[in-house]
């Protein structure tokens, strides 16, 4: 996938030049950053001043060579925030709506509406009217419509953002499904750190219509550029883990690590060995040169500072200690501990500084 | 049967031709009013102003324009009565009356419903596939019927009172021409009272009848 364009905006230009192979992008960036004016533009609904976009070999637009495929050429499919579902259809037509579009080729064979209401577990809303169904449904027959469209490439415009907390976090294990059951390369938008790193495998961070950085999530934001572009925000760790045991009296539960590492969060009741994501924040992490005694933090880990950025009187320590993690501390703390890269280092986490995704 | 011969082939008369003229005008109308609504075009305002004009023109000047667009000895007229077709003075002309002076209502209702719909779902359909053509009959149209029906029913009723621009472009000839509007007038103009108010009734619980149905549509439309 290869993006080139300029689209003039009201308060800027909307500049992106972007090279990417993945299963899942986040374009990730603040509201107003013009994230949904790219995924617009992508999709052919608005227009281009120059440039090029090329999705999985073929031209989607060129300004050069004058190509401009209309939007229902493109075999992108677009969930916008809101759904948009049509209002005078039931959910099945809704979701039938752009499966007549290309249904003998290789593709169509491997989704199939059932499936694809299995996947999603949307079977026993079809016969309903649009009207009757819950935010969080709305979204997954959006989805569900998108897809069975056989997209070459889906583009989700923060599909969580029109939920309340309690539903992101049962649309967000749907999502992963779909990334795995359809290979179907996904475009996602979003402004909540959590999401991109709980999805994507490669983030476009988005300001004010500049690509401030690119590269694999946590690479990405906490990229010493995107700190210095926005000092303010959030800075999040955030890890694919795998659950060990659960211990609801102690409160706590233990997670392992790809890379080794043994973490105490707060208690969840999932199955031993289920998947999980936890989070925490940078400015959560304390370091320590020797190892802390008589402290109630759950967690503390050895390791080995990797890297240092100094941003302004900011300090972005990485830390390699059974996973890659990134602290942030004052500069006058890497002073006062004389940290280096190469120099041994304990992380300490209070349990439930960590988020569970 | 309540009322005398004459009544009934009034009132049918002045229903026929007006519907008529409300099935006449509305692809007319509803394409218009799509042009209206969604697309940007050159001298688009010009157009919309010219359209509406017979809405605040005084009638009987829209009927005198008519009466020298169609008349015998204009162009038109006379291209048309060389093909044996006359406008002037008959049914067509209270049929062409009704059309034009009723099109404003019919362009102005449709066309706010079809501003209602939310381009963002014409657009969403368009990337799943439709063709321009099935997003307008399949997503367009039946969001926009309940205001296009009710734009119906509007230009029909003004049809039915049309008075100024069919007495100059059809007359006022009894059994040819004659609509319940100028039936009125003639009767009071001879003193029929009694055979006015008749009519009178009438023409006032037809009226009643779209205007309510009309806005009873619109406002169902809005819940949706």
């Amino acid at each position: 996938m290869r993006l080139c364009c300029r689209i003039p905006l009201a308060g800027f230009d909307l500049d992106i030049d972007a090279a990417f192979d993945a299963r899942v992008t986040a374009v990730f960036g603040p509201s107003g950053s013009g994230k949904t004016t790219l995924l617009d533009a992508i999709a052919g609904l608005r227009p281009i001043a120059a440039g090029e976009i090329e999705c999985g070999g073929r031209m989607l637009f060129s300004s050069a060579r004058k190509i401009a495929l209309p939007p229902r050429r493109r075999h992108i499919g677009y969930v916008p925030q809101e759904g948009a579902l049509f209002p005078h259809l039931s959910v099945r037509r809704n979701i039938l709506f752009g499966a007549g579009r290309d249904a003998r080729s290789p593709a169509a064979s491997a989704i199939h509406l059932d499936h694809v209401c299995e996947v999603l577990e949307i079977a026993p809303l079809l016969a309903r009217p649009v009207s009757e169904i819950s935010g969080g449904e709305a979204q997954r027959v959006a989805l569900a419509r998108a897809i069975l469209s056989r997209p070459q490439l889906l583009l989700l415009d923060e599909p969580l953002a029109a939920l309340d907390v309690g539903l992101k976090e049962k649309i967000l294990p749907y999502l992963a499904r779909v990334r795995d059951e359809f290979a179907i390369p996904m475009i996602y938008v979003t402004h909540n750190v959590t999401e991109v790193l709980a999805l994507a495998d490669w983030v476009l961070l988005l300001r004010a219509g500049r690509l401030v950085a690119q590269g694999p999530p946590q690479a990405a934001l906490t990229s010493a550029r995107a700190v210095r572009d926005a000092p303010e925000e959030q800075l999040e760790n955030v890890f694919a883990a795998t659950l060990i045991d659960s211990d609801r009296r102690a409160g706590r539960s233990r997670a392992l690590l790809p890379g080794g590492a043994e973490l105490f969060v707060p208690f969840t009741a999932g199955a031993p060995q289920s998947a999980l994501h936890v989070g925490v924040s940078a400015d959560d992490i304390l370091l320590a040169t020797r190892r802390p005694e008589g402290i109630s933090a759950g967690n503390i880990l050895p390791g080995m500072v990797t890297a240092i950025d100094l941003v302004d009187d900011q300090a972005l320590v990485r830390v390699e200690a059974g996973g890659e993690f990134c602290a942030r501390v004052t500069a006058g703390a890497v002073s006062r501990l004389s940290l280096a890269a190469g120099a041994p280092v304990f992380l300490v986490i209070k349990t439930r500084s960590f988020r569970l995704l | 049967m309540f009322f005398s011969f004459e009544t009934w082939h009034i009132t049918l008369f002045s229903i026929s031709v007006g519907f008529a003229s409300a099935l006449l005008i509305l692809p007319f109308g509803i394409a218009l009013a799509w042009l209206f609504a969604r697309k940007e075009w050159p001298l688009k305002s010009v157009v919309e102003t010219i359209v509406l004009l017979p809405l605040v023109m005084p009638p009987v000047s829209t009927g005198l324009i008519l009466l020298k667009i169609f008349g015998r000895r204009s162009p038109l007229g006379q291209w048309l009565y060389e093909r044996g077709i006359e406008i002037v003075f008959n049914w067509k002309g209270v049929l062409i009356a009704m059309s034009v002076m009723s099109f404003p209502l019919l362009v102005r209702s449709v066309r706010t419903s079809f501003a209602e719909v939310n381009p963002r779902l014409e657009q969403i359909a368009a990337t799943l596939g439709a063709s321009p053509l099935r997003i307008f009959f399949v997503v367009t149209i039946p969001l926009a019927y309940k205001g296009i029906v009710a734009g119906a029913l509007l230009a029909f009723s003004r049809a039915l009172g049309e008075f100024g621009a069919t007495i100059l472009l059809a007359g006022n000839i009894p059994g040819r021409t004659q609509t319940l509007s100028l039936a009125i007038y003639n009767y009071v103009q001879l003193g029929k009272d009694a055979e006015a108010y008749t009519l009178l009734g009438i023409t006032v619980a037809l009226a009643f009848l779209f205007v309510w149905t009309s806005e009873w549509l619109l406002r169902a439309g809005r819940k949706l």
